[in-house]
């Protein structure tokens, strides 16, 4: 299983799994609707355009104490990129993670998401801002008293869809991330990894443009991760740019995409089809 | 639909947080109990002190034995008060008036029947322009040679003057004490939609981060509030109705059976007026409560 990517390719061209992989028993067979229809959407933020998904330029966040999540940040994301943010505790990944959602906003420099400026977004649009970027978080985040088709159900609901659309939406997209005959159960009835499949579902169920995982696979097993990694891949080839902030990195080194490394704060390395170390970027057996 | 979904989220936070909502209920039974007992209380003692003020008139009785000229000396002496604004109305009742009016007061009229004689003095009642204006009526026909010897003048004296205060401090103290319960109930109901909030913060992270609007967060706790104060606003109009029936009205009766009728002109808010008041001020605090509470938590 040493199969490197093509160098020459674009990046969003996917190195294929190998079908040999271990793969959660529940995987879906495959993730094959259109996420991506091209059209500018009622209540769509975005502006249409050929620029990169995500861009920060110069963006330094500071917190209180003066210890720093970003020390001067710039880089590009492109649209329909695929790409591993890693680095160790506290080099910055969730914060730039949560610049992207506007949870936080820089200190200094800007960051765009999409064509739009969060510094000049206003809060009342912020919402729509998460509309349009599916999030997914080593704790899953879903809420507890609802079953699985619930939670996505209510990210229907939050964007205003009619009943009827709910009902015709979360049993496709669930079966999609391989949740069949799980509709009904509650979270604490499912294993971590059905839990995070019924979280990318939500994060997926309003076709976002970007699809954003803090740590999807941090409190899972490595055969579930795979599952989830695996789902993760094929969304990203319907055209939906995938940002994975991960510590994984067996995960980072089979897939061989593109990498960019944190380290207190600054980007130490930014590499096309990479591996989580430098060094192992072409070693894998 | 939109509206139905809202009530669907805000019945299954209820059902979620049943300690929680029970307690922001009896929070707002107690404040509406409170308020419902307070309010008629209130209404009764400034309508009780209004017909007392009303009342403060002067009863100038004439002695049976006072000539006509006497008499009409002392009618022209009031009208004279009359015509320079002290006096407001002067009403001349009979030996035969006075007698009517008492048997209409009594239960058993018959028993006047067995005196031989009216013994009830003629009057003038004179209604003075102003409470404060008893006293200089009462100085004009003192020692009137046609005044009753024993009646003579009868007049609520100072006690009208303290009427009158106690009447504003009575108005003054009801409107400041439903001030401070109504204020004390938001912030009840307010504290304890927080404590349902602080326990759902995940949740409502979670829905932010899904896109949701603050007014789509908002929605339901609003909701839930309003169902919390309702309910509590129902069960303590349900409280008052049995106290007022049980206990009120069975006091009033028994006071209509003593030897003269509870001739009191002071009345009380209706208890169906009450009740509606009751219910919007339940539906209201349980709103603004919610959500004066919701603003800090969705600020971020």
């Amino acid at each position: 299983m040493s199969d490197g990517p093509d160098s020459g390719r674009p990046t969003f061209t996917l190195v294929e799994v190998p079908d040999t992989t271990p793969v959660d028993p529940d995987m879906a067979p495959m993730f094959s609707a259109p996420v991506q229809d091209g059209k500018r959407r009622k209540g769509d933020i975005f502006r249409p355009g050929p620029g990169p998904m995500v861009e920060f330029r110069n963006v330094v966040k500071t917190y209180d104490g003066n210890s720093r999540g970003l020390d001067g940040v710039s880089l590009g994301i492109g649209t329909g990129e695929f790409v591993f943010l890693v680095g160790p505790s506290g080099s910055g990944k969730s914060t730039f993670i949560r610049l992207i959602i506007r949870e936080l906003r820089p200190t200094s420099g800007s960051v765009t998401v999409g064509g739009r400026d969060l510094g000049e977004l206003r809060r009342s649009k912020v919402p729509y801002l998460r509309r349009a970027i599916g999030c997914v978080f080593q704790d899953f985040r879903l809420l507890p008293d609802r079953t699985a088709a619930e939670n996505v159900a209510y990210a229907l609901q939050v964007t205003g869809h009619s009943q009827k659309e709910v009902r015709r939406r979360v049993p496709e997209i669930l079966s999609l991330v391989g949740l069949d005959d799980k509709f009904d159960r509650l979270p604490r009835e499912l294993s971590g990894g059905e839990q995070q499949r019924v979280s990318i579902a939500r994060a997926l169920v309003n076709h976002p443009r970007l699809l954003i995982a803090d740590e999807p696979t941090g409190n899972l097993d490595p055969e579930t991760s795979l599952g989830i990694m695996d789902l993760l891949l094929r969304i990203n080839r319907t055209g939906t740019t995938v940002l994975v902030a991960t510590h994984d990195q067996h995960t980072v080194d089979r897939m061989q995409m593109r990498v960019i490394a944190l380290e207190a704060g600054r980007v130490v390395r930014d590499e096309e089809s990479a591996g989580y170390h430098e060094d192992t970027g072409e070693v894998l057996a | 639909m939109r509206l139905g979904m809202f009530f669907r989220e805000a019945l299954r936070s209820i059902r979620a947080n049943a300690a929680i909502s029970v307690a922001a209920t009896v929070t707002a039974l107690i404040a509406v109990f409170i308020l419902g007992a307070f309010i008629p209380s209130f209404m009764y003692v400034r309508s009780a002190v209004d017909a007392q003020t009303a009342k403060v008139d002067v009863d100038v009785y004439i002695a049976d034995t006072a000539t006509v000229p006497q008499v009409n000396a002392l009618r022209e002496k009031l009208d004279g008060l009359r015509t320079d604004g002290t006096v407001a109305a002067v009403t001349y009742v009979s030996k035969d008036d006075a007698l009517r009016i008492m048997k209409e007061r009594l239960r058993d009229p018959s028993v006047l029947d067995e005196l031989p004689s009216n013994p009830l003095p003629a009057k003038f009642n004179v209604q003075p322009t102003e409470a404060e204006n008893a006293d200089v009526i009462v100085a004009a026909v003192t020692n009137d040679p046609a005044l009753d010897p024993t009646e003579g003048i009868v007049y609520p004296e100072s006690t009208a003057d303290r009427l009158l205060t106690a009447a504003k401090f009575v108005q003054w103290a009801g409107f400041v004490l439903i001030g401070i319960l109504l204020l004390a109930a938001v912030l009840l109901i307010g504290n304890t939609i927080r404590l349902s909030i602080f326990a759902r913060r995940r949740e409502v992270e979670v829905m932010r981060l899904v896109g949701a609007t603050n007014w789509f967060i908002r929605w339901p706790f609003m909701i839930e509030g309003v169902i919390c104060g309702l309910v509590g606003a129902v069960v303590a109009v349900g409280m008052l109705w049995g106290i007022k029936v049980g206990v009120v009205d069975a006091w009033a009766a028994g006071a209509d059976t003593a030897l003269t009728k509870t001739g009191s002109a002071a009345g009380t808010i209706a208890f169906p007026l009450l009740t509606v008041v009751l219910v919007g001020a339940g539906a209201l605090l349980g709103a603004v409560g919610s959500g004066i509470t919701l603003r800090r938590f969705l600020k971020v």
